[in-house]
């Protein structure tokens, strides 16, 4: 294959794979933002999202309904979270990533006793190739690309144009504010660590019939939804798709001419440097 | 006497808002200095930028003629520039002695040797003269959060008397206290100063007439007058700004 | 004067010692090797309790402090065929190398943002094992048994392979950090760093650089770890990418939250606990870090102060 043809391939995967990032990181990136908690358990609702996928793909309903199914089940896995340990903790930063830790092994344990550790591959609910001068394209990760950005869109709609949305925006910019004017954030934070795993697992499930389900998948997509986070500033959606892409498509271009591996290096070191050299650290308003 | 402070053209500006604006402000050893003047005047601003706590955006801190401008807090509490909170700050989870002797071991750590190790006893008695002299002399076993509010304060100066200080800024050092407690605060400042210059940001006239020996009066990051504490209380704008006359 | 029982606090932490050189004649062989791993991981879980107990930083990054010490050992005795007290003494300076950097980095980042940042570092570095395989040989590993001398000292021979060898060595070891520990903790960095987790700001005004201070507890800690690392290396010959994993780090934090932070002994206790929990568990199912994930979440919900901690609030508030 020529040189263009590599570069379209990675220009393609990486947009591909931006989308997705992008909804994943989204979920995260609303966690850090409303409720300034690191959510390191954020990887597994994506991986709990691929394998309920898997499952509904077993049912004579077929993998379709999985699209309505991972999400929903999944959040309320999350807000059940919410209300029994981070409320609890009342969200202190250190004790709530502890606390998520803790939640990670306790899911992906379960998913490992219940499920097993097999890569278990689900059959792309439609199937047709899009050729290229170079090579034939799976038109199913086009549609994946597609979901994910309406997915994205009717978010933004959510947060600019509804009642949620606003409670949200406002318990993000000043919680005792928001309090004051009636705005329940109790009710806000668990409807939002809902929110934000559903993302995850809607992400997930639309990833299963690329990538496989496996019970180990939650790590990487942590860690990618980390960067593209702290890339993008929390709580920022337009930042948080911006940064997306831009890891998307510099890991595909990356991986294709040099290692996956490689680019995971690059990306990590990079963005870790990104965040100390922020002023303000994560939430912009600690410090001292 | 001789000049301990000077700051020339001292200026803080937050967000655009000028906090402190050119100050020239001058303290000579053995003052007991109380700077006055109503909320939002600039005070506190002032003194966090001679403690270190905060730099300033221009102008300098001369101390003892040597300029500490580009100094960090920690280095002008070497110097003998140390600063008490406005709102207690000690360690509530320590004993009174542990809050009292991480004060008292930073004299006592001059080389590499003392960082390691100190005799327990030379820190003890540094220790226990500050507690005393504050006259907190049976406290030491106790935790710093179990303490009323008013001995917390005293274990403040307790902390600040233990880094020796030679300039010792208070900030509002009677406010919350009972009438008995500021009575017996104002003697305990008034005999430390024999040993040290005091500079003092108060709000009660009463502690400021009795104490002080000049009186800075700030206004909306300006000096407005300085004098003797009667000079001051006749200067008309002084009235009119502050004592709301 | 005030300080509590100087006399009481060694004491206890030399009867622990000498309780552990004792047991070995008692217990049967395979509880001896246990107890030996149960030491040298004590080891790092003392250094990561040195930054989180006492500097009051928690880093999710330590891995990469405790592997820098394995690999060091590991690969110069694998290639250069390096004897065991000089690759232990590489594998720490590497360690501490490490460290350094590592803080000279990270320590600028606030609190939340210092756990984040930490394992993102060590994260890279774990991938970078992986990547560098023709060296590291990934998550495969290595093997350095044949290429590692036996210890000589006073005309015997020490074989790394001999329980009796692999236990004393892991003593010694331990021994010396735990005193390390109880020592640092009670010096006058010790009160600074306690001073830094209590109230930085205050602890500035008291005249202290808090970021030097944080600098040289992660230092110390990592150093802590990699001697460790090295250690582990040693006694059972073994060098792998997953020591470097992000589960390495969760390891440490786990071990010191159940034992009890800012205790001394607690390190020990929460890893021997620990240790013997997983080694059961692993005997019965696959799914055992639900262990580690269960432990963890009951710890910081209902006893964050863990055993030691406890032990200390109820009944011996003079335990360091």
């Amino acid at each position: 294959m020529s040189f263009e043809g590599h570069l379209f391939l990675a220009l393609l995967e990486g947009t591909v794979t931006g989308f997705v990032l992008a909804l994943t990181a989204l979920g995260l990136s609303l966690v850090f933002g409303v409720m300034r908690i690191v959510n390191v358990a954020h990887g597994e609702f994506f991986m709990l999202g691929a394998v309920i996928a898997w499952y509904f793909s077993t049912l004579p309903g077929g993998f379709l309904p999985a699209l309505v199914a991972a999400p929903l089940l999944v959040g309320a896995a999350a807000f059940l979270a919410d209300r029994l340990v981070l409320r609890r903790l009342e969200y202190k930063p250190e004790s709530t990533i502890v606390a998520t830790i803790g939640l990670l092994y306790i899911i992906q344990q379960l998913v490992l006793t219940v499920y097993g550790p097999y890569a278990r591959p689900v059959a792309a609910p439609v199937y047709f190739r899009l050729d290229f001068p170079w090579f034939g394209y799976s038109g199913y990760k086009l549609v994946v690309a597609g979901v994910s950005a309406a997915l994205l869109g009717a978010t933004w709609l959510v947060m600019s144009r509804t009642t949620l949305g606003l409670y949200m925006r406002a318990t993000q910019q000043d919680r005792e504010m928001a309090q004051a004017f009636g705005v329940s954030v109790d009710r806000v934070y668990a409807l939002v660590f809902a929110l934000g795993a559903g993302l995850a697992a809607m992400a997930g499930a639309l990833v299963v019939p690329i990538q496989q389900a496996h019970y180990l998948m939650g790590l990487d997509a942590l860690l990618m939804s980390f960067i593209v986070v702290i890339l993008g500033g929390l709580g920022s959606l337009g930042g948080t798709v911006a940064a997306a892409f831009l890891i998307g498509v510099s890991d595909g271009l990356v991986s294709v001419f040099f290692s996956p591996t490689l680019a995971k290096i690059v990306a990590t070191l990079l963005v870790a440097l990104v965040l100390v050299l922020r002023t303000g650290g994560l939430f912009g308003e600690e410090g001292t | 006497m001789t000049r301990l402070l000077e700051t020339t053209g001292l200026s803080k500006t937050f967000d655009g808002l000028e906090a402190v604006r050119r100050v020239d402000f001058r303290l000579e050893t053995g003052e007991i200095r109380a700077i006055i003047g109503p909320n939002g005047a600039g005070k506190t601003t002032l003194v966090s930028m001679i403690s270190g706590r905060i730099s300033p955006t221009s102008g300098r801190v001369l101390f003892k003629g040597k300029d500490v401008t580009g100094l960090r807090a920690w280095d002008r509490v070497a110097l003998g520039i140390v600063y008490t909170f406005q709102v207690t700050s000690i360690f509530k989870n320590l004993t009174v002695f542990e809050n009292v002797a991480l004060a008292a071991q930073r004299r006592l750590m001059t080389g590499a040797l003392s960082r390691l190790t100190l005799p327990q006893r030379t820190l003890a008695e540094h220790v226990q003269a500050a507690l005393a002299q504050v006259g907190l002399p049976d406290a030491g076993d106790r935790h710093a959060g179990s303490l009323p509010y008013g001995h917390q304060k005293l274990l403040e100066v307790a902390m600040a008397l233990a880094l020796k200080p030679e300039l010792l800024i208070l900030d509002e050092p009677t406010q919350g206290l009972a009438p008995e407690e500021i009575a017996a605060l104002s003697r305990l400042i008034r005999a430390l100063s024999r040993g040290v210059t005091m500079l003092l940001i108060e709000h009660n006239m009463a502690v400021v007439l009795e104490l002080a020996t000049k009186v800075t009066v700030m206004d909306k990051g300006d000096i407005l007058a300085e004098g003797t504490p009667s000079e001051v209380e006749a200067h008309p704008d002084v009235q009119k700004v502050y004592l709301g006359l | 004067m005030r300080r509590p029982g100087a006399r009481a606090v060694w004491a206890l932490h030399l009867a622990v010692i000498l309780l552990l050189l004792g047991l070995q004649v008692v217990v049967p062989p395979f509880h001896q090797i246990m107890l030996a791993r149960i030491m040298v991981l004590a080891v790092y879980a003392i250094g990561y309790n040195v930054l989180l107990g006492y500097a009051g930083l928690m880093s999710l990054g330590h891995a990469m402090l405790f592997a820098s010490g394995m690999y060091a050992t590991g690969l110069t005795i694998l290639y250069f065929g390096v004897g065991a007290g000089a690759a232990f003494g590489l594998g720490v300076l590497a360690s501490a190398v490490m460290a350094t950097a590592l803080g000279l980095v990270t320590l600028r980042a606030s609190r939340v943002s210092f756990l984040i940042v930490t394992m993102m570092f060590s994260q890279a570095f774990y991938l970078a094992t992986l990547y560098f395989n023709e060296i590291t040989m990934g998550d495969q590993g290595f093997i350095i048994s044949g290429q590692l001398a036996p210890l000589r000292a006073g005309g015997r021979e020490f074989a790394f392979s001999d329980p009796a060898v692999k236990y004393n060595l892991a003593l010694v070891v331990f021994a010396l950090c735990l005193m390390l520990s109880v020592w640092l903790t009670r010096s006058p960095i010790g009160r600074v760093l306690v001073g830094v987790r209590e109230n930085e700001e205050r602890t500035r005004l008291l005249g202290y650089n808090p970021l030097s201070y944080k600098l040289l507890a992660l230092i110390a800690s990592g150093t802590i770890a990699g001697a460790s690392g090295s250690l582990y290396t040693l006694m059972f010959s073994y060098v792998g990418s997953s020591f470097a994993s992000i589960l390495y780090s969760i390891y440490p934090l786990l071990w010191t939250l159940l034992g009890g932070t800012g205790t001394t002994l607690g390190p020990l206790l929460g890893t021997a606990l620990m240790t013997y929990v997983v080694d059961i568990a692993s005997g019965l199912t696959s799914s055992y870090l639900l262990l580690v994930g269960a432990t963890l979440l009951i710890l910081i919900m209902w006893f964050p102060a863990g055993v030691m901690g406890g032990i200390r609030t109820r009944w011996a508030r003079w335990l360091p």
